[in-house]
């Protein structure tokens, strides 16, 4: 059976998601010790050569896949610290994973997912077929995360974090990856139902959605990955030291930011332009 | 400011880094603890170790084990299975021990965040 990373980039003007792509990776290749494939668009790639990372691209990744790129007017709020702004989010296309993956086993990550450990490596034979993030698991110790982290809606089902999902190309899975779409083009529809915002297409709702009712309309702790240890896009990655990093986390409700650093841990950094300031000491871990 | 206002603040920043730091660590610990064998997965804590230690006694061949999704799994080699649980255990306890040790005797901001 082969086993492997896949990660999806799309670039948009805000954020250079192939430089992200291939730092979070290079790190999972390497820590995880299987390949990665990188499924793309072609001006996303014109980026890369012109910013003069396809080549390193091309050493990080076994396979980069060039797909037409989604069309989409999803938007968001990114926070850099405490600057913000609303840029295009240009991630809709993740369900197709289970078609472009060249693995039996897949890993699908984010590119703002770095991976430090091989913890996820004892999962790659759990008689599983479809695995996902269980929770979100906020690395401040206080309680920053709203109902919205937690649940679909107010009123909705559990949210699984699809920032890490794992699958077996077979039946089930298809099965599992085919809700998903299903979901995502009838968006509106399970917003009236779960009672959740339909404005912005999220992954991690069309993934808890699939998963709900494959359940068999229930929560089930079982196909779960560990919970997803993050930094919010409020908390600044301050320095890269070796496999070191340090980080200043914004306490709630304060102007104050507390410092702590992480060696050797899986780490959900959702401060994107944060991870991008540091690429260079990041790439140099690869 | 009141000296002793600001002794309270500083001891307060600095407490709420160790809590990150202890945090984290356990994370990692909690990650180390964690074994993916023949299918099943297991969370290596007192439970486990005092379970199979008792099934070796009794057995020394193939049994069957819930993993932590209750679902059964074969083990083939009990002992086997047991030096690795144990193995496992003892390294990241140690790891843990040492670290938190580490942690605790860093008295600033700066030395917990360089642990």
């Amino acid at each position: 059976m082969t086993i492997g990373i896949l990660m999806y980039a799309h670039n948009s003007q805000f954020v250079d998601y192939a430089l992200m792509s291939i730092i979070s990776g290079g790190l999972a290749k390497k820590h995880l010790a299987v390949p990665a494939s990188l499924v793309t668009d072609l001006s996303t790639m014109e980026w890369m050569q012109e910013s003069n990372i396809l080549q390193k691209a091309n050493s990080v990744f076994e396979h980069i896949i060039i797909v037409d790129r989604p069309v989409t007017d999803n938007r968001r709020t990114l926070c850099d610290g405490k600057t913000q702004a609303v840029v295009p989010f240009v991630n809709s296309n993740r369900a197709s994973a289970y078609d472009l993956t060249p693995y039996n086993r897949t890993l699908l990550i984010d590119s703002d997912y770095l991976i430090f450990s091989n913890r996820l490596a004892e999962y790659w034979n759990v008689d599983q077929d479809v695995l996902i993030g269980q929770s979100i698991n906020d690395i401040y110790v206080g309680d920053r995360l709203g109902y919205n982290d937690r649940y679909i809606s107010e009123t909705g089902v559990k949210l699984y974090w699809a920032t890490t999902v794992m699958f077996t190309k077979n039946n089930t899975s298809k099965i599992f990856f085919d809700t998903v779409n299903f979901v995502k083009e009838h968006y509106s529809y399970y917003a009236d139902l779960f009672r959740f915002d339909s404005r912005q297409f999220r992954n991690d709702i069309a993934f808890s959605v699939a998963k709900h009712i494959l359940d068999g309309f229930k929560s089930s702790a079982v196909g779960t990955l560990p919970p997803v240890l993050t930094t919010l896009d409020t908390d600044v990655l301050t320095s890269v030291d070796h496999d070191r990093l340090t980080f200043l986390i914004a306490a709630p409700l304060s102007e104050k930011y507390i410092p702590t650093s992480i060696s050797n841990t899986d780490i959900h950094i959702m401060n994107k332009q944060s991870v991008i300031r540091h690429a260079d000491q990041l790439m140099e871990m690869l | 400011m009141d000296p002793r206002l600001q002794a309270a603040l500083d001891f307060s920043n600095y407490q709420q880094t160790f809590s990150i730091q202890r945090k984290t660590l356990k994370e990692k610990i909690e990650a180390k603890l964690t074994y993916g064998f023949n299918g099943g997965l297991f969370r290596i804590d007192s439970n486990l170790l005092t379970f199979v230690e008792m099934l070796s006694t009794k057995r020394s061949g193939g049994v069957v084990l819930m993993d932590a999704n209750n679902n059964p799994i074969l083990i083939d080699n009990l002992m086997d299975f047991k030096d690795e649980l144990f193995s496992r255990y003892f390294e990241a306890t140690v790891e843990y021990y040492e670290k938190y040790q580490q942690l605790k005797k860093s008295r600033s901001v700066e030395k917990l965040i360089s642990q």
